[in-house]
């Protein structure tokens, strides 16, 4: 490929990259590149560039309807960008070459690359007419083309990792809504993407059931090769599970850092007070 | 194949057969309406025989032809002295026949109204009779309308039917041109267009009545 | 009395449960098409769907079969009754089937087909995989309320002198006249043969409003 190394800047510590390393050359999972998305005349995301390195947990925090689903939404291809183009792993994800010229990726290119890509949603989408096992076992056996018994061995670990081993018969309308979380979570890693995406995985359920889905999302985090994007009201989960924090407001990243320098010294009035919304209790 | 000039011959015996059409229409849907809500009412009732028979014949009607429901009204009630002239026997045919698609349409409106109502005319001490006239049904039915439109605009189209107790509708009328002439083709060519032009146009207006309700 | 004219009808029932069977099966395919063609990317089929779809809604199954029957031998196609028949009712009754073919599937939660390419599944494993078990089970009350519609029509045939129920009915009430018993016995039958529908549907009601949805 002929894609230029990108360069990643942290300004400080995190826990994929050395504590003295300031700058870090490797070709990033996911680029973002001056992506702009539009409604009409209602712009939800202005000239958003950004990088995540391999391995990398970037949480998103912002106020709601601030364009921070829909960036994760573009990168998930279920929206396409108005503007700007977006690569994950080196490769163009919405644009594909022919004949030389940059032309709209075509159902086939798309499905090439967002192979590389995985998503929980806010509200789960299990598929309601199949079982537990089945939920998980869909997409190993039909697109990656596993056989049965494979498939279903790493349904089955995946489910065991979530806790949920005991359900593997049961319907998604029998669970709660933290274990349906939890089982499109195994739904989601079962496919063994290099990035996945949490958009808003906790804002759907019962205050009780949140802590159980944060714990499965934080043992996932800690095994530390698949890079996360994580859209999250969740300040505390955020602080401890990312490695950079991006604060988004009206379509645009208004600042970015490691979670201590987010938390402790917010530099523009907007995020100070956004975050003093959540201080106060 | 398609004479013009004769098409242009039968026009206007075919036009003028379209009143029937309309006003047989018009008479059994206000047949339909008023039959629907008492089978509604009766079927709500707390008197079980009356519920019972309502649901009964609201089953039996719905799942048997109309054109055998006209056969019985046209050709058995003679026998038993009343006899009906063919406009009257296919109003009361096709209007009791829909009367029990209409009735579920009252039951959806009816059953849409939130229990609060109920509860809230008991608590104003509002007569059985007062609590339906003032507060169920004008919150139940201008929301089906529509759906009561569609069911205006189906049984426009099943009037040809009628044709077969001998009501000389635009159907009858053409298939009286046909077997005179032998030629049948422009005859029921045309009672197709004009079916499908009028009740086209008339679901198009029901759909704008449609979106104006639930924009309200 | 009135059981003596039973056997006759036996023949004609026989025509009516033909028509209605055969017709279904070929609506049931015509609803998949014309409901599939009504959602495709491409303008052409969706007009095309749309066009079959709205002059068999805008005209009556009554209309539909004289013309097949009477207008169409002037283009010099002449069918036979039976096929004339099966051919109004089926054309008639998957233009009503497309709609519900049509409306469930937009009717499944768009969250669905998300998941689905969130799986990386082709368009064609989310339609087959995740959306249609889904719209299929939405359906069946739907189509058998269809058949039943199906059921009832089929006794338009008679007046195109096809010998189904209600042909053999009209005939030998013009022997023996005894209308009262006829047609009785006649209403009677055509409820008998909707029955199974009719609590088959329920039956699948009850299960979906009982079940895992």
């Amino acid at each position: 490929m002929s894609v230029p190394l990108k360069v990643i800047y942290n300004e400080e510590s995190t826990k994929s990259i050395g504590n003295d390393l300031r700058k870090v050359a490797v070709q990033p999972i996911v680029n973002y590149s001056n992506i702009s998305k539009s409604y009409g005349d209602l712009q939800v995301l202005r000239n958003i560039d950004l990088d995540i390195a391999p391995g990398e947990k970037v949480a998103l925090i912002g106020p709601s309807g601030s364009g921070k689903t829909t960036l994760a939404r573009l990168l998930m291809t279920l929206e396409e960008p108005t503007s700007g183009t977006i690569e994950v792993d080196g490769e163009m994800l919405w644009h594909q070459k022919t004949n030389g010229k940059l032309v709209k990726a075509n159902e086939k290119h798309l499905h090439k690359v967002r192979g590389n890509i995985g998503m929980v949603f806010q509200h789960f989408n299990l598929f309601p007419h199949m079982t537990i096992l089945r939920n998980v076992m869909e997409a190993p056996r039909n697109v990656l083309g596993l056989s049965k018994e494979e498939a279903m061995e790493r349904a089955v670990t995946m489910l065991k990792q979530v806790g949920l081993a005991n359900k593997i018969d049961a319907y998604p309308a029998q669970l709660s809504g933290g274990q349906k979380q939890r089982v499109a979570i195994a739904r989601a890693l079962v496919m063994r993407p290099k990035v996945m995406i949490f958009d808003e995985p906790t804002s759907a359920l019962d205050p009780e059931l949140v802590g159980e889905v944060l714990e499965v999302i934080k043992a996932i985090a800690a095994e530390g090769e698949m890079a996360m994007l994580l859209i999250t009201h969740e300040m505390d989960f955020a602080r401890d599970v990312a490695d950079r924090i991006l604060f988004f407001d009206q379509g645009r990243i208004i600042e970015q850092g490691s979670p201590k320098r987010i938390f402790n010294n917010p530099e523009s009035e907007r995020l100070q007070t956004f975050l003093s919304r959540f201080n106060r209790h | 194949m398609w004479n013009w000039d004769y098409t242009l011959l039968i026009l206007p015996q075919i036009l003028e057969a379209l009143k029937i059409t309309v006003s047989a229409t018009f008479v059994a849907f206000a047949v339909a309406l008023v039959v629907g809500l008492i089978l509604t009412l009766a079927r709500r009732s707390d008197f079980k025989p009356l519920s019972l028979f309502a649901q009964g014949f609201i089953e039996f009607v719905r799942s048997t032809p109309l054109l055998v429901q006209l056969y019985f009204i046209f050709y058995v009630l003679p026998e038993h002295g009343l006899s009906l002239s063919p406009f009257i026997a296919g109003v009361m045919g096709l209007g009791l026949h829909y009367s029990t698609y209409l009735s579920e349409v009252y039951r959806g409106g009816i059953e849409s109204i939130p229990p609060g109502q109920w509860e809230a005319a008991k608590a104003l001490n509002f007569t059985p009779l007062e609590t339906w006239r003032k507060i169920i049904l004008p919150q139940s039915i201008p929301p089906v309308i529509p759906v009561m439109g569609n069911y205006l605009i189906t049984m426009f189209k099943e009037t040809p039917v009628l044709s077969a107790i001998t009501l000389v509708e635009i159907m009858q009328t053409a298939k009286m041109l046909g077997s005179h002439s032998f030629r049948y083709l422009e005859a029921f060519t045309i009672v197709g267009v004009l079916f499908l032009v009028l009740s086209y146009s008339s679901s198009l207006m029901v759909r704008r009545l449609e979106v104006r309700l639930n924009l309200r | 009395m009135w059981f003596d004219i039973l056997p006759s009808f036996w023949e004609g029932a026989k025509i009516t449960i033909q028509l209605t069977l055969f017709s279904a099966v070929i609506a049931f395919f015509l609803a998949f098409l014309a409901g599939f063609g009504r959602l495709s990317k491409i303008k052409a089929v969706r007009f095309l769907a749309a066009t079959y779809v709205e002059i068999f809604r805008g005209t009556s199954l009554f209309v539909q079969l004289f013309w097949i029957y009477f207008a169409l031998p002037l283009f010099g196609i002449m069918l036979p009754k039976m096929l004339a028949g099966v051919l109004a009712l089926s054309l008639n009754a998957g233009a009503y089937g497309s709609e519900i073919v049509r409306s469930t599937i937009i009717s499944v939660p768009k969250g669905q087909t998300e998941a689905a390419i969130a799986l990386n599944m082709t368009p064609w494993q989310r339609t087959w995989l995740v959306i249609l078990p889904q719209a299929l089970v939405m359906m069946l009350p739907a189509f058998g309320n269809l058949i039943i519609e199906m059921l009832k029509g089929t006794a338009l045939v008679s007046l195109v002198t096809l010998a189904d129920l209600t042909f053999v009915a009209t005939v030998l009430n013009s022997s023996i006249m005894r209308p009262t018993e006829i047609f009785s016995v006649l209403l009677v039958i055509y409820f008998v043969i909707s029955l199974p529908f009719t609590r088959g549907i329920r039956w699948i009601e009850h299960r979906l409003s009982a079940g895992r949805y």
